[in-house]
């Protein structure tokens, strides 16, 4: 599709979004029950299943840090997730770069000072792509960690968004495309990745989109984890003192 | 001397052989199942949609998801006529607390037992078919191999012809044909524990039974009641009584999976 079909004659995308609607997202908590927090993230078509197993004992005494806990994600990508079977090392350079960037985004989030000499680790995996990898990467383990009962300052949201022919796109899923994961409640970005070019009078108003795309994402985990934690304690309290 | 009472958490970390012992002597097991009781089995067809053929099994805890992705390749030398099958199974530290990071351990090549039996076209398709364990909870095999069955009926290849002058296969995406399986086997898996008076063989074990088990059975058989593999590699002795008794529960069970199975596919026609 050329560029100028991106945006078709009712301003409706190939997907039948809008410019600045985001992907369908369903999202469940706590899937799993071998791992201490799990969560699941549809966006749109790509599925991510995320596992968190943590805080438990370092495993290589090594890079046992005396203060706080070392956290280690692990990103595992599927080979029928994409549309051509790719059977991928673990040790891919992309996957471990993006594993890289997402360590360092919940790092300074997780109170990993509650935690000295012990090890937290995220396993993301993926089971079906479709675009937008660090971004479901970031809203998955946050869902999972919130699952865990890690205790952070707050959620991390990440969305993306480009930019065609003067109109800013959310999630674009193309070139250019600029990531933001955001914390909602103190509205700082801590992460942000552009690999493409973009002109600098542009950066502003794709900045703002995508970050008003975190926080749409953010209102959605929010709801869904307060209803579940909710629900869980209907059911372990059911008659609760007035 | 004194006696010390455990809470029943301590008690099964500190002695989980006797702590299984206990209940198998009433007759039931740690999840409160009865000896032969399979656990609940979901199976759930065409979940990803860049595979050729998809499915999510779980059961009880244990969660596996199989893809199926379709190439075009020459055939293998032993066998010009037909297409072939690769399986590959991943078992990450995802999901189970148990395994480490690193390479495939042999638990992962043991799973990789082909036991299909289908028929391809003269262009040689390639099935590629990839499980990933999500969950571990005992008793993966099954899971594996009702995953891989269920997703290969779930495969739709387009149909492919092959043109001599160009050396090339073309395939239209629009027609669509279903896998022919010629047969469907689904497996049955027990666990032998050495309970002291007598041996207890336990249906569709747990991890936490798989761990203190002195060996693990797994009788597959497909609809014609046929037997088309026992495993049993060596651990504990059995009696022959026993072996026929497990591979009646493994018939029994085949009906029970294949009654779910074609429930999962009636739904997903009426969608």
């Amino acid at each position: 599709m050329s560029r100028q079909e991106l945006i078709g004659p009712q301003g409706l995308r190939q997907d039948g979004r809008r410019a600045s609607e985001l992907r369908k997202i369903k999202c469940t908590p706590s899937v799993l029950s071998q791992s201490d927090g799990s969560s699941y993230i549809e966006q749109g078509n790509t599925k991510c299943l995320a596992a968190v197993y943590g805080p438990r004992e370092a495993r290589q005494k090594a890079q046992i840090l005396h203060n706080k806990a070392l956290i280690t994600v692990e990103i595992s990508l599927a080979p029928f997730s994409m549309s051509e079977r790719k059977k991928r090392k673990k040790f891919d350079k992309r996957l471990l770069e993006i594993a890289s960037a997402v360590k360092q985004t919940f790092e300074p989030i997780i109170m990993t000072n509650l935690f000295p000499r012990s090890q937290i680790d995220i396993f993301l995996q993926i089971l079906q792509y479709d675009g937008g990898m660090i971004q479901i990467c970031i809203n998955a383990a946050t869902l999972a960690l919130i699952d865990a009962g890690i205790p952070m300052l707050e959620y991390v949201c990440a969305c993306s968004a480009g930019i065609v022919e003067d109109t800013t796109i959310l999630e674009l899923l193309g070139t250019p495309e600029l990531t933001v994961a955001l914390l909602p409640q103190s509205q700082k970005v801590t992460l942000l990745q552009l690999e493409t070019r973009l002109h600098v009078d542009k950066l502003e108003p794709v900045m703002k989109m995508a970050i008003e795309g975190a926080k749409d994402i953010y209102k959605h985990l929010d709801k869904i984890s307060r209803n579940y934690i909710e629900d869980l304690l209907q059911k372990s309290n059911p008659h609760p003192p007035i | 001397m004194s006696t010390q009472t455990y809470e029943a958490e301590t008690f099964r970390k500190l002695q989980p052989q006797e702590y299984l012992r206990k209940f198998l002597l009433k007759e039931v097991r740690p999840d409160g199942r009865e000896l032969k009781q399979f656990r609940q089995t979901t199976v759930n067809l065409g979940c990803i949609s860049t595979t050729n053929g998809s499915s999510l099994v779980r059961v009880g805890n244990t969660t596996v998801v199989c893809g199926i992705k379709a190439e075009v390749s020459i055939p293998r030398q032993t066998s010009i006529k037909e297409g072939y099958l690769v399986p590959n199974v991943e078992l990450s530290p995802m999901c189970s607390p148990k395994f480490k990071p690193g390479p495939p351990s042999e638990h992962a090549q043991v799973l990789n037992l082909n036991t299909l039996c289908i028929h391809e076209g003269a262009a040689v398709w390639v099935l590629y078919a990839d499980i990933v364990c999500v969950n571990y909870d005992g008793n993966v095999f099954d899971a594996c191999v009702i995953g891989l069955i269920t997703a290969l009926s779930n495969v739709k290849l387009p149909k492919a012809t092959f043109i001599e002058e160009e050396g090339l296969v073309k395939a239209t995406e629009e027609l669509l044909i279903p896998l022919n399986l010629s047969r469907l086997p689904y497996p049955a898996t027990f666990s032998i524990f050495d309970g002291g008076h007598r041996q207890y063989f336990l249906v569709d074990p747990t991890e936490v039974e798989e761990s203190v088990a002195h060996e693990v059975i797994t009788i597959i058989c497909d609809e014609a009641g046929q037997i088309c593999t026992v495993w049993k590699v060596g651990g504990i002795s059995c009696t022959p009584k026993h072996l026929k008794k497990c591979i009646s529960i493994a018939r029994e069970r085949y009906a029970e999976i294949a009654a779910i199975v074609e429930n999962e596919e009636k739904s997903n026609q009426i969608k």
